[in-house]
């Protein structure tokens, strides 16, 4: 089993689910799908060619649109599975279903992004500060920080 | 007369409290290694204590961070007085590279009062020893 029989198999067998199939790079497989087709998808790749291991779930602000890059590997290659969720109503499905570690990646991305993950198992916030506003989202482009005016110690 | 006990037993003995307020761990280990047998710092009656409540000089590495800030603040305030803080590393300084980003406070002094900075990305425990004394030479 090569990246090239897997492309063919993966284009072959699931052609309705996805919009595009391909080989960026020796080794590293890109897939397009759709939101709704994620787990099918996801649970395809895991059962077929054993793509158990999810590296991690990065995330990318387009402007109009967020991308989720989920970073799947087995044995003998990787391959990223893309989609698109519009900025107007960022909402993914949750993967934990067939990934459950994909649990901190997915509370990361709600802190990050402000994504709304759907059916997530357990929404708490993960990383940013208890006292951290609702609202706001440090990984969005156009996320502005107002600094804190600092203090200096015995004056000038 | 017990007044001048009492100093000279914090002079002479100071315990120290070893506080991680969002470092990376590298001033931690060279802290460390100052207190191990090599450097000995125990030669000037440092002793690491495991609780605020017995320590007197609080050894802080790493800016704070936005999640640290209240609990730096609840653990100096169980310090019994009088008690000095050391800021460790060039992180606890300024903040360093980490000065401005959204999830850090900066240097230590912007939450508590600073007594000694101690410089160094991280710093050598000849200067950990050198900081310490100069605070002590200076509460004489």
């Amino acid at each position: 089993m090569n990246p090239e029989t897997i492309l063919e198999t993966i284009q072959r067998d699931i052609k309705e689910k996805i919009m595009e199939a391909s080989l960026s790079a020796p080794r590293r497989i890109q897939v397009r799908v759709q939101r709704d087709q994620l787990n099918a998808v996801l649970a395809y790749l895991k059962q077929q060619f054993a793509f158990t291991h999810l590296g991690t779930i990065s995330g990318n602000d387009l402007g109009e649109n967020f991308e989720v890059v989920y970073h799947l590997s087995n044995a003998v290659t990787s391959v990223n599975v893309r989609i698109l969720t519009p900025r107007s109503s960022p909402k993914i499905p949750s993967i934990c279903s067939v990934i459950p570690g994909a649990i901190l990646y997915e509370r990361e991305l709600q802190d990050m992004f402000g994504l709304v993950v759907e059916n997530i198992p357990d929404p708490r916030p993960l990383l940013l500060a208890d006292d951290w506003p609702a609202g706001q989202f440090p990984l969005r482009k156009d996320w502005q920080y107002e600094r804190p005016a600092e203090v200096i110690p015995g004056g000038e | 007369m017990i007044e001048r006990l009492v100093h000279w037993s914090r002079v002479k003995s100071p315990w120290v409290l070893h506080l991680n307020t969002g470092a990376c761990n590298a001033c931690d280990i060279e802290i460390l290694a100052a207190l191990m047998p090599r450097f000995d710092l125990e030669r000037f009656g440092i002793l690491l204590k495991g609780t605020p409540r017995h320590a007197d000089v609080i050894v802080c590495t790493g800016p704070i961070t936005r999640q640290n800030r209240d609990r730096v603040v609840r653990i100096y305030e169980q310090v019994p007085d009088p008690k000095f803080v050391v800021a460790v590393g060039a992180c606890a300084m300024s903040g360093c590279v980490y000065r401005g980003a959204y999830n850090s406070c900066g240097g230590i002094d912007q939450v508590l009062p600073v007594n000694a900075y101690i410089p160094g990305c991280p710093i050598r425990p000849d200067a950990l020893i050198d900081g310490v004394v100069k605070l002590l030479n200076s509460v004489k």
